[in-house]
């Protein structure tokens, strides 16, 4: 257990109890062109270094949070819970 | 709430009770507890989390932000009901069947949990009162400290029997005995 989150509800708490989506995207609009959707749905970066995901406290508050974090050293900077980012959109 | 469920607990088969005498590190099995899982809708986190403080008689264990675990020993799952049923904004449901309660307690029961979670148990950072869902034995649990030696896990039914058998696993060192609570 040595890779350590500190989630915004619980605490520091160790990657066993997370669960990984994928990149953190912003959803396009409904109306969006198709090869919008299509980048959106299957198209990824698979950058290396500095990363944005989705992460989903599983064993814990089982919100979901967006993880900032470093790939390549697993410097985590921050993280935050993806709802209220997500309600100013809706 | 399912009567089968409800009259053979899921631990009757783990435990012998030929009547052992408990050892200072003991683990009791709840027979028959009240647990609730409260929900508050949009917007009323704070309101029902006051309500709920305010009612006497049942402890209410933090899940995640607007999401409770009502937890009694004392009273049935239809009183709890009743006391839950006039907060407004949040949603109820009986878990009394879908959940088991176990408490561990004893002088070594912080070097016993050390092994089952990752969460630091020191009394400075976990208090008297303090509860959080985590993961125990590999099961998300709700792990609640409810006196300076005592701590209270409240498993999922069907992952019971495992929880159960790995914590006995690890308090074999500290001589931990179970069985089944009095009241």
């Amino acid at each position: 257990m040595a890779s350590l989150i500190t989630c915004p509800h619980c605490g520091t708490r160790p990657k066993e109890e997370f669960s990984i989506r994928g990149t953190a995207l912003t959803r396009p609009h409904p109306a969006a062109s198709e090869e919008d959707w299509h980048r959106y749905v299957y198209l990824r970066d698979n950058p290396k270094g500095r990363y944005q995901e989705y992460w989903h406290h599983a064993a814990g508050c089982r919100r979901w949070l967006v993880v900032d974090r470093d790939n390549v050293t697993h410097d985590v900077f921050s993280v935050t819970d993806a709802a209220p980012a997500r309600g100013a959109s809706e | 709430m399912s009567l089968t469920l409800f009259h053979r607990h899921v631990l009757e088969d783990y435990l012998s009770d030929f009547g052992t005498k408990a050892n200072p590190n003991h683990l009791a099995v709840i027979r028959r507890p009240a647990i609730f899982s409260v929900l508050a809708h949009r917007g009323h986190d704070a309101s029902v989390e006051n309500e709920l403080k305010s009612v006497e008689g049942i402890d209410v264990r933090d899940c995640a932000p607007g999401e409770w675990l009502v937890v009694s020993t004392s009273a049935g799952a239809a009183a709890i009901e009743n006391l839950l049923a006039d907060i407004a904004g949040a949603s109820i449901v009986d878990q009394s069947d879908g959940r088991a309660l176990l408490r561990v307690h004893g002088p070594n029961v912080r070097k016993i949990l050390a092994k089952c979670v990752a969460v630091d148990l020191h009394p400075d950072s976990f208090p008297i009162g303090t509860s959080a869902n985590m993961l125990c034995c590999h099961v998300a649990v709700n792990l609640a400290r409810t006196g300076a030696d005592t701590f209270e896990i409240a498993v999922p039914r069907s992952f019971c029997g495992s929880v159960f058998e790995e914590v006995m696993e690890m308090g074999r060192e500290f001589a931990l005995t179970a069985a089944f609570a009095d009241s």
